[in-house]
């Protein structure tokens, strides 16, 4: 404490500990207790005008003077979105996607604000902008960006699939087919000519693949002449698909399985119907000569999941 | 006067010296732990796939090594030199002194068995199960116990500043690990927390909270109180100001868990209470940056040469901006933008690299040359290295941190014109890649400056052991 | 021991404070208790905190808790919270969606211990805030009462992904494992560790059957034994059966598939008063 500067300095308090530990009786600076008085006052003024004081919420003091409540906080923002939303919004409700399409502004509006719901809910199967996800070798979930689809395209068709969820079925056909003739199927299938071969027809497979080949959309059955694969495309990976199906029940079944977004009450009807044209705009959306009347489209027939993972 | 010098005290000193050198070794496997998970965060990678390795498994492995490992052995170091020295008596019991530092370092191994198996009870900071909590009451009573006793066979009429401090970190500490840990075990690596849901929330930031309250800044400032002054060479600035801060302190932390719960299920008043307090808790915290940046301000010409002062100035700095920064964070609207974010990490480590670890370093240097009697660490010019990679480290990680984490709140609540999100989740995940890797580049030079630190606390101590042994030689002969 | 002459710079109580440890100690003991105290304690008493034991009978009113619909009607307590007494779904293997918060079943619990050995808590935030954009984003806020069987709460405190609060049903369970399993594979941009171990391990039998048994007696929030019971048996061997031969990922995906879908949430109404 020979410190040069402690001459003409306030004393210590006269304490010393280990040998030169001490303090002075400097007074803390004003503003300092200013400070804390003030912080003491601003405990107080909280406490007044937000709800901060512990006991049950029925009297206005728990309350807080201001009404202030995280809720209606929320709603005060709400409704400031919903002024630009609403415009918009309102007429979405009664709209058919089919109608909302046909609307160049209501497009644009949707297709930006489908762009977090698709980004958020959809694109971790879909991928981003719908390009497909992988999962080793094959697709995790069908590209929605291209024209081929196994529900088919038309904007009902999107939302139905979206809406209901998708769940196509493929039985097993491992104790119907020989060795050989599951050969001779996975080859002509791997081919893109899977009706070059009689066993097609007889085996079954026409009964949902149709007899050319081409898919149904009316219970999801895949194009095999397209060369769009949605499983393991190698001849070893088809006869997998035709040995154990697709959703079959199968433990070595091919799983294919989209979530009902309605049943399980994730997305708002509105937003579905976003989605649905959100996704038709990715260009493969087939046009839909009764878009105008839609009484008539009726979505196809294939079997929306009932059961819901959710649902379990 | 008291602390009579004519009388040289005997101190217990060894397990001061022991503490200290645990404490820097734990500070570079501490902060290399954090470097992998920031590693893991920018490429996900380097969690190589491997279970015991995985981010959400050694994440509280670094933040209890940091924290109880290094922080605790820096507390357990200083406090038991302190407490003797400001005292000017020994311990009140050396074994017990012994059994602390072994208790603590075997908590300290299990602690890094467990985390890499999962054995976890799921609550920040809290995580060690069962068994290991019980360890942890039994050495931190027995340490709180002979602390205690030893300020009270102290020979001089007052009780230092600092043990106030201290006193209050043991007593609060003990709350909080009693009643947050307990739990029912289902096996002797499980156990399921009593309470849940809400209650369990805020028993666990109350927990959570003043483990920083106490522990991480309470214990802090009392090693700031004892080394500050003595580095500088003069009394503390103002003995008045220590009481009203301590006090405040003391009283007032307490309340702040609130603010780490704010817009959640909890009902409204709790979120509201902390953020209220929390407010009022700048000029408390900063009564005790002042308090050390004016003991100080009498030394400025010092700051040109004294490597190990400089730490103390911008731990202080830290503290004053982190506790700045924290009240501000606990604003209704700042905290609906950056809970859940990076900002959190940010401020975090602004207040535990660039408050705790300094000061710490700032302290551990001062002890190392005094424990082992030399008047220079082996190489001055590495403490000044160390001083700025750990200085420009925390830059680089504090600053990531802040553009991440605000980044990321915003991405979160972004509205386009048309009132709808504009982005995906992911596309906030991708934008923080150049901020996590920043983050990692920072993290890793701090952690380069505790390799140099530790090297050459190694150097001094070998030297200073050499020195002993000859010119034990010589008095012998 | 020497300068009782001394001039006193605080007040004599700091001073006699300063000089006798026990007393300073018990000032402080004092002191730092009393906050806690506040913030803590009412939490077990006062309404909409979730602290209740509706189904065990004791206080079907959860501390009185209120929530009322748009038009001011009280929503009765079942709705939000399953009672098997007087819901139409009267085990828990037959709960539905919508009926109310419930206890976790044996795989979904097996499954949460995995979420907390894993550390999800860390990168994933279970707690929705009432927000516009959190709403847009994740649906509904979260309530009280839908952690009120977390031991631990498992809320977080870091979003480095997406809230989880509500994921039940959002993606399909073979999604799950897949994404569990390389998370880079189906979503480029993660930065989510590949959980490639979970697969190959056998779930804990022995030890989530405990888990359910100390659920039941835990002193705060206990799950009803008879909710167990009834569908497990007296001795836990239908949970023991359902667990058999499941693995980790089975378990962790079960409890992912189930949260967030308690509780059907009505518009208009604030469920936080
Ligand atoms: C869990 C993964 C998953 C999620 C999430 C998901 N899908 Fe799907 N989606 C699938 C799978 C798998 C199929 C194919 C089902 C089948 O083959 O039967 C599918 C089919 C579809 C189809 C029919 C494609 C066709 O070729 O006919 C559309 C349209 C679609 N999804 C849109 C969406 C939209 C929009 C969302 C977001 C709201 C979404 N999906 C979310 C997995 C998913
Ligand atoms: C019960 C109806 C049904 C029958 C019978 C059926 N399939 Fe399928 N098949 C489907 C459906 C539905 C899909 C598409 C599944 C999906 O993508 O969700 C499919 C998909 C496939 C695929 C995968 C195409 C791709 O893109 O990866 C192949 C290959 C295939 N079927 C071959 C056959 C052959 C060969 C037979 C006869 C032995 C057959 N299927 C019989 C319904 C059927
Ligand atoms: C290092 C941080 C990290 C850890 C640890 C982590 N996750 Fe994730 N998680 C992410 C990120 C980032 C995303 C967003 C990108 C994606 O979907 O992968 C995500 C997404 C998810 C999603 C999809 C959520 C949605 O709504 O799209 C689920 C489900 C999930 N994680 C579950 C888990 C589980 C279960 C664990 C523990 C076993 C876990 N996560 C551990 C970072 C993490
Ligand atoms: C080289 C230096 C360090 C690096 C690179 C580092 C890195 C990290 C990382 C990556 C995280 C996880 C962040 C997240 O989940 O997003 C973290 C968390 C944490 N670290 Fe560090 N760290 C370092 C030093 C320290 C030190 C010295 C301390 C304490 C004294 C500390 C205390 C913490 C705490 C308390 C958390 C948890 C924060 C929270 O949950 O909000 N870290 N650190
Ligand atoms: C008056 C002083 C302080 C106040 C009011 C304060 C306030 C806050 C707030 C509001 C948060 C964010 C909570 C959230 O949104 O989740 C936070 C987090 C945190 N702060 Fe501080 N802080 C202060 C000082 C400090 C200091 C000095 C340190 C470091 C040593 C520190 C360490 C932490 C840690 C570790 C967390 C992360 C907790 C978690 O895991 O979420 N704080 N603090
Ligand atoms: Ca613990
Ligand atoms: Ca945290
Ligand atoms: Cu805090």
């Amino acid at each position: 404490m020979s410190d040069k500067h402690s001459a003409g300095e306030v004393p210590t308090t006269g304490h010393v500990w280990d040998d030169d530990l001490g303090d002075f009786t400097n007074q803390p600076p004003k503003w300092w207790m200013l400070g804390l008085t003030a912080s003491a006052l601003w405990c107080v003024a909280y406490a007044l005008y937000y709800p901060m004081i512990p006991v049950s919420s029925s009297s206005i003091f728990s309350k807080g003077l201001g009404g202030w409540t995280a809720i209606s906080e929320m709603e005060a923002d709400k409704s400031k979105v919903d002024v630009v939303r609403s415009k918009f919004e309102n007429k979405l409700k009664d709209m058919t996607p089919a109608a909302i399409l046909a609307d160049r502004e209501l497009t644009e509006y949707v297709t930006r604000s489908g762009k977090v719901l698709f980004g958020d809910n959809c694109a971790p199967c879909h991928g981003p902008n719908g390009v497909g996800t992988k999962d080793k070798n094959a697709l995790f979930a069908p590209i929605l960006n291209d024209d081929d689809w196994l529900y088919g395209g038309k904007i009902d068709d999107i939302h139905t699939s979206i809406a209901g969820g998708r769940k196509g079925v493929m039985i097993a056909n491992k104790d119907l087919l020989s060795e050989a003739e599951l050969d001779t199927l996975a080859k002509a299938v791997a081919a893109g000519k899977p009706t070059s071969t009689p066993l097609f027809t007889e085996k079954g497979c026409v009964a949902c693949h149709g007899p050319d080949g081409k898919g149904m959309a009316a219970m999801g059955s895949a194009n095999l002449t397209d060369s769009v694969w949605r499983f393991d495309n190698s001849v070893e990976g088809i006869k997998q698909t035709i040995r154990y199906g697709v959703n079959s029940g199968d433990p070595k079944a091919r799983i294919a399985v989209m979530p009902a977004f309605k049943a399980a009450g994730k997305l708002s009807d509105v937003e579905l119907k976003k989605l649905a044209v959100y996704v038709y705009k990715f260009g493969g959306g087939k046009p839909d000569q009764v878009a105008e009347a839609p009484a008539a489209a009726a979505p196809a027939a294939a079997t929306p999941v009932a059961e819901a993972p959710a649902a379990k | 006067m008291e602390g009579n010098s004519a009388t040289p005290v005997k101190y217990d000193m060894e397990v001061v010296r022991w503490f200290t050198i645990a404490a820097a070794i734990y500070a570079v496997v501490g902060t290399l732990v954090g470097v992998i998970i920031a590693a893991q965060l920018a490429f996900p990678l380097m969690n190589f796939d491997l279970e015991w390795l995985t981010f959400g498994r050694l994440r509280p492995l670094h933040t209890n090594a940091v924290i109880f490992a290094f922080g605790g052995c820096v507390l357990f170091a200083t406090g038991h030199y302190i407490v003797q020295r400001t005292g000017g008596t020994r311990l009140w019991s050396n074994k017990l002194a012994w059994f602390t530092f072994i208790g603590w370092n075997l908590i300290i191994v299990s602690a890094v068995v467990s985390f890499p198996m999962g054995w976890t009870q799921g609550k920040e900071y809290a995580e060690l199960e069962w068994p290991i909590d019980l360890a942890i009451a039994v050495v931190w009573l027995v340490y709180g116990f002979n602390y205690i006793m030893t300020v009270g066979i102290r020979k001089t009429s007052h009780i230092y500043v600092s043990n106030w401090f201290t006193m209050a970190m043991i007593v609060m500490i003990t709350y909080l690990h009693v009643f947050n840990s307990l739990a029912i075990p289902v096996s002797l690596t499980k156990s399921y927390s009593i309470y849940s849901g809400v209650q369990d929330a805020m028993v666990q930031w109350w927990y959570g909270h003043n483990a920083v309250g106490f522990f991480l800044t309470g214990g802090f400032l009392a090693i700031m109180y004892y080394f500050v002054p003595k580095q500088a060479g003069r009394p503390v600035f103002s003995y008045r100001l220590s009481v009203l801060h301590f006090w405040a302190l003391a009283f007032g932390y307490v309340w702040l868990g609130g603010h780490h719960l704010q817009y959640t299920a909890l009902p409204d008043w709790t979120g509201s209470l902390g953020a209220a307090v929390s407010l009022a808790m700048i000029i408390p915290s900063w009564g005790g940056a002042m308090n050390g940046m004016m003991t100080l301000s009498g030394a400025w010409d010092k700051l040109r040469t004294d490597y190990i002062l400089r730490f103390l100035v911008v731990s202080l700095a830290f503290y004053a901006m982190s506790t700045f920064e924290g009240p501000v964070m606990s604003i209704k609207t700042v905290n609906a933008l950056s809970h859940y974010t990076d900002w959190t990490i940010g401020h975090v480590h602004s207040g535990a690299l660039g408050w705790v670890a300094m000061v710490s370093f700032g302290a551990i240097y001062h002890l190392i040359k005094k424990l082992w009697g030399v008047d220079k660490m082996y190489s001055d010019s590495l403490v000044n290295v160390h001083f700025w990679l750990a200085t420009i480290g925390t830059v680089i990680y504090v600053v990531a941190m802040w553009v991440s984490g605000i980044m990321q709140g915003l991405m979160w609540r972004d509205y386009d014109e048309y009132g709808t999100l504009s982005y995906t989740f992911v596309e906030s995940v991708s934008a923080m890649h150049p901020y996590y890797v920043m983050r990692m580049i920072g993290g890793l030079i701090f952690n380069i400056g505790t390799v140099i630190a530790l090297f050459n606390i190694v150097m001094t101590v070998r030297t200073a052991a050499s020195l002993r042994s000859t010119n034990a030689v010589a008095a012998h002969a | 021991m020497s300068d009782n002459h001394d001039k006193i710079y605080s007040t004599k109580f700091q001073d006699s404070m300063e000089r006798k440890t026990l007393l300073m100690f018990l000032v402080i003991a004092l002191a730092v208790a009393v906050g806690g105290i506040v913030e803590i304690v009412p939490l077990f008493y006062l309404p909409n905190t979730a602290m209740c034991a509706t189904m065990a009978g004791n206080d079907p009113s959860c501390n009185k808790t209120q929530h009322k619909d748009a038009s001011g009607k009280v929503i009765p307590m079942d709705k939000i919270i399953w009672n098997p007494a007087t819901s139409a779904h009267k085990t828990l293997n037959d709960w539905q969606p919508g009926d109310g918060v419930r206890p976790y079943k044996a795989l979904e619990m097996a499954g949460r211990a995995v979420y907390i050995r894993e550390g999800c808590y860390l990168c994933h935030s279970q707690m929705i805030r009432p927000f516009r954009d959190e709403k847009d984003r994740y649906g509904h806020y979260s309530i009280a009462e839908e952690s009120m069987y977390d031991h631990p709460f498992q809320w977080g405190s870091k979003r480095t992904g997406p809230d989880l609060a509500r994921v039940g049903g959002k993606y399909s369970d073979d999604w799950h494992r897949l994404h569990l399993r390389y998370p880079r594979s189906v979503v480029q941009e993660s930065v989510m560790p590949n959980y490639v171990w979970l697969e190959n391990k056998p779930v804990d039998v022995a030890g989530t059957v405990q888990t359910l048994k100390v659920m039941t007696i835990v002193p705060f929030n206990a799950v009803p034994a008879k909710i167990y019971t009834a569908v497990y048996g007296d001795d836990y061997a239908g949970a023991a059966a359902e667990l058999k031969g499941k693995t980790d990922m089975d378990a962790l995906i079960a409890y992912l598939q189930g949260l967030g879908n308690h509780v059907k949430f009505e518009e208009g109404v604030n469920y936080r008063d």
